[in-house]
Formats: C-alpha cells, structure tokens, sequence
C-alpha cells in the first residue's frame, strides 16, 4: 500500500487535527470578486468535499488554497504554518499538492518523466524510483505506458497520471479538482476507488466533484459552495439528506 | 564548387541556428523574444578580445567568454526581466528593445566604436582539399562545433532534471510550480542556457569576420529571429530548421544571383520568409505549447 507522509501536527492522536484552515479568502478576477470569504477546514486523515454548479468558484478556492491564485483578503495556514501569499512551489515543498482540473498533464513528455517531475522537488533520484514503483502498483495501468507520450494516453489515463504525479511529492494533503470530470462511467468508478485506496492509506484529501453522489460517499464532511460562498456545510450525510443538496445536486425533488 | 556552397551554407546556418535556438528557448519559457541576445554576441567578442590582449590562451579565453556571456544573459533577467514578470508580451519585448539599445550605447561609448582586428589562431584559417575542392578548416570547425552544441543541449533537456523541468515549463509553467519546482530557477537556467549558445554563436560568428564591433549582435540577432518565425516561434526543432533553412537561402542566393542584384540578396530572403509564412503561418515546425488561463 501507498505509504504517506505524516502531518507535523502535535495534539492528542485520535482527534482529527486541523491541517488546513481557510479563513475568509477572497479572490478576484480583474475587477470581478470571485469568491467572498470563504472558510474551509481539512483535518488530518479526513476527506472534504466542495461541491457547487458550474462557475461556484470550486477552481478558484483550489488554485487560491496551493498558491496558484493570489487572495485579496483572507488566511490560510497549513499544519500550522501561515501560507497566505506563498509561491505555489513553496507551498507544494510544504507538503500540499493539487492534481488540476483536466488533468494538465505534461503531454509531450513521457509517463515516466511527468512522474519524475512529480517527486523533482521533494526527492532524490533513489527516492523517486522507489516511490514510483510503489505507485505503479496502485497505477498498473502505467507501468506499460512508462515511454510513452503523456499525450497519446486516453482520458482517464491522464488523470490515474496527474494523480500519480501529484503523489510523488508524498503529499501531507491532496487537492483534487473534478478527478472524474468527462471520463466513461468505469473509469469514474476506477478514479473513486482510488481516492477510496488514499483515504484508506491515511492521506487528507480535499475533494471538488460534480459527482455530488459519488463524493458525498466517500467524503467524511462537504461544504457546498454557491455563487462563490460557502451556502452549507456539514458532514456528508447530513449534507446528503438536506433539501438543498437533494433538491439542487442530487436530482431528487 | 558545390561542396562549398553546402560546407558554408551549413556553417552560416548553423550559427543562425544556435542563435534562433537562445531566443527560443526564452521564449518558450517565459514568453519574451530577447532582442538583446544580440548584444550577448557582443559582449562575448570583446571579452575575447580583452582576455587575448591580457595574455591569456585562447582556449580559455573562449571558454571565459562563454562563461560571461552566460552569466550577463542571468543577469539581464535578473535586473530587467524579473521585474517584469506577469507583463504582457508587448511590455516584455519593448524592455528588450530598450535592454538592448541601452547596452549598445554603454558598448560604443565605453568601448570603443571602431571594430577592433581579433584575429583567429593561424590553424583556423587554412584549408583542405576534398579531391580538387577547397574546403575552409574555419566553417567546418564551426559545423562541428555547432553539432556538438546541439547535441550537448539536447541532452540536458533531456536527461537531467532541470532540463526536463524545462520543456515541461514551455508546455505548462504554473503545472511545474505545483511540483514544487521554483520559477526563477527554471527562468535562469533557460537565460543562462541562451547566453552560452549566444557566447558559442559569437565566436563562431566573429572567427569569419576576424573583428568585433560594437553593433556586431545587431544583425545576426535578426537573422536569428527570423529563423525562429520560421521555423516556429518557440519550437526548438523549428529553431535548428529555420536557421539551416536561413543560411541556405542566404549562401545559395549568394551563388545564383547576378552580380548587380547580390545587394538586394535580403529583400529575396524575406520574400522567401513571406512565402514560407503563407504556407506555414505557425512556422515550419509549430510549437505544441499549451497555454491556459
Ligand atoms: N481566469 C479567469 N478570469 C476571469 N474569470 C474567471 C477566471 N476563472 C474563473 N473565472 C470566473 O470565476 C467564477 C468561478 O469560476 P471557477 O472557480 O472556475 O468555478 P468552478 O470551478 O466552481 O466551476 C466563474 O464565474 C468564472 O467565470
Ligand atoms: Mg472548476
């Protein structure tokens, strides 16, 4: 099994521990605000789902979160440590990595050099032949496609990929945004059994879907965010039985 | 006859090439065409110049200039260019233009602005005989010189870390940030890459002139960006194509036009530019970058 990193958190073992915590970050688009303070948790060994319609701000919270996007207001601290405004390579050495929405893998470039660059900044090269063969048996589908150009791979291909690459740097916590996002229906349910695998493994995960079913499943607390707040949160199976939820995302009237 | 004709057209192109090779290997990092690589070249002859006349050999002298030529490429992103991060494609060129007029009055004022006589090693200026041709012992130094700088960066891009960081950044830099690779180490080395193909371009370029001068970068530096429209802006292989595909015109212009049309030779180039661009307009070889917002 994928071993993963532990969190430098210090408390009593047993509680969730706060890793990641966002408090009232705003980000803009030129003019335009796209989120207006929003607040997220992530303990330790949990998984977090934010769902929302199309254009909620989900992207925008995740690029914000990993340093992608800068915050106009807001903090966010991570294991403790305040990151707001820091470089998105140096919050990824801190042990936060976010697979993006589609995939964004390195096309041109091989499966095995993608994964390389993955754990670059985080491992020497013994190190990352070792994680890379530990991730080979959660990933089978790549072992064959190592040479190959990231490119030419299918879809879903691409994604067990930008997630293989993700993990490389042995993340304290994952930052997965729509992993299941216009893949065939077995693989969706090969990219849920994944995340089923992590979390089973200890990692932290936040997780954006447009699958709300599917994540609610797996999650143990969501938020839902609307029109670039946060309109509810909870734990999932509160949030799975509330109106808005049934009414707005999973189609029941 | 022939022979000659390939050997020279070979060497102008191959010193084109490694030029359009530095400006795109900026450019497909960080989205700037560096006008002033020119004065690179430039700043790599007179150290030449300067080292010789200090007494030291010539192999090292060479190797000094290409190692300045190197750090003056990482030091114009440093002051000029970091600032500029994030600036739109225009700002960023109008900075080079001005990196680069800038350096030319710094050179004609603080140096002098007469070219100054750098001759070669004797060795360099001879040449051979393939059956009953004569063949130049400088342009086929340069040919070989410009192989072996070719196939030296083709396997730091591909064998090393940084290298392979690199042609990731092209495709997708905020994706190699993620991976928790820094920016600004990226960016240097890509400056510091085009300066040593600017400083090896120089040499090779000033080894057929035997002078230096302080506007030496100004002509070559647009030879070599018409190699890179050609070829494909941003595309390295396009880069290797557009400059050989650059010197041959030009050689092979040379041979077949009447005496009294040779001047106009450039007006014919880019004509066949133009002709190319209708055709091809992403360049012989397009780039395959991905940008997104
Ligand atoms: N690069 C951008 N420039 C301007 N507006 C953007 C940009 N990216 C997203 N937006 C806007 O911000 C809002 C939130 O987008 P996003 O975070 O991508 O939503 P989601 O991921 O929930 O679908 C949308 O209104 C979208 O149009
Ligand atoms: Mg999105």
């Amino acid at each position: 099994m994928f071993a993963v990193g532990h969190a430098g958190c210090v408390g009593n073992s047993g509680s969730a521990l706060i890793m990641l915590h966002a408090e009232g970050i705003k980000v803009r688009y030129g003019e335009i605000e796209a989120i207006h303070g929003v607040d997220l948790n992530v303990g330790e060994r949990e998984v977090v789902a934010l769902i929302g319609a199309n254009g909620a701000g989900k992207s925008t919270t995740l690029n914000a979160l990993c340093g992608l996007l800068p915050t106009v207001a807001g903090k966010i601290s991570f294991l403790g440590t305040d990151v707001t405004g820091w470089a998105p390579d140096k919050i990824s050495r801190n042990g936060m990595a976010l697979t993006p929405e589609g995939r964004r893998v390195f096309g041109q470039l091989t499966v095995a050099e993608n994964l390389m660059l993955g754990g670059a900044a985080h491992a020497g090269r013994a190190e990352r032949v070792r994680r890379q063969e530990e991730l080979l048996e959660l990933f089978p589908v790549l072992r064959s496609r190592m040479t190959q150009k990231a490119g030419n791979m299918s879809g879903g291909e691409q994604q067990m990929l930008a997630i293989g690459r993700s993990l490389m740097s042995r993340p304290k916590l994952l930052l997965l945004d729509e992993p299941s996002l216009g893949l065939a229906p077995q693989m969706v349910d090969k990219v849920f059994d994944l995340i089923v695998a992590l979390r089973k493994a200890g990692l932290s995960i936040l997780l954006v879907e447009q699958n709300v079913g599917l994540a609610l499943e797996i999650a143990d607390r969501a938020s839902v965010l609307r029109g670039g707040s946060i309109a509810l949160s909870g734990s999932a199976e509160e949030l799975a039985s509330s109106d808005l939820v049934r009414q707005a995302y999973l189609g029941v009237h | 006859m022939l022979l000659q004709h390939v050997v020279n057209a070979i060497s102008l192109g191959g010193i084109y090439a490694l030029l359009a090779l530095g400006l795109a290997i900026v450019f497909s990092i960080v989205g700037l065409i560096n006008f002033a690589h020119g004065e690179l070249m430039t700043i790599a002859g007179y150290t030449t110049l300067g080292a010789l006349l200090f007494g030291v050999p010539f192999p090292a002298a060479v190797l000094l200039a290409i190692a300045t030529t190197a750090v003056a490429a990482m030091a114009m992103e440093r002051i000029a260019f970091r600032p500029m991060r994030g600036a739109s494609v225009t700002s960023l060129l109008l900075t080079s233009f001005a990196v680069s007029a800038l350096l030319k009055v710094i050179f004609q004022n603080g140096l002098s602005a007469r070219p100054q006589p750098l001759a070669m090693p004797q060795w360099m200026t001879g040449s051979y005989q393939v059956g009953n041709v004569a063949i130049g012992v400088g342009p086929t130094i340069s040919i070989v010189i410009s192989v072996v700088a070719l196939v030296g960066l083709e396997l730091f891009l591909r064998r090393t870390v940084t290298g392979t960081a690199m042609r990731a950044a092209a495709e997708d830099f905020p994706v190699v940030r993620l991976m928790g690779i820094a920016a600004g180490r990226v960016i240097a080395t890509a400056f510091a890459l085009s300066g040593v193909l600017a400083g090896i371009a120089a040499l090779l370029w000033v080894a057929q002139r035997a002078s230096v001068d302080p506007l030496m970068g100004a002509v070559p530096v647009v030879k070599a960006f018409i190699a890179t429209v050609v070829g494909g802006l941003g595309s390295l292989p396009g880069a290797v194509v557009g400059g050989l595909l650059l010197g041959a015109i030009e050689i092979g212009l040379d041979a077949v036009l009447p005496p009294s049309v040779v001047p106009y030779r450039d007006a014919f180039v880019l004509s066949g530019v133009i002709l190319i661009l209708l055709f091809r307009p992403q360049g012989v070889i397009p780039a395959a970058t991905v940008r997104r917002g």
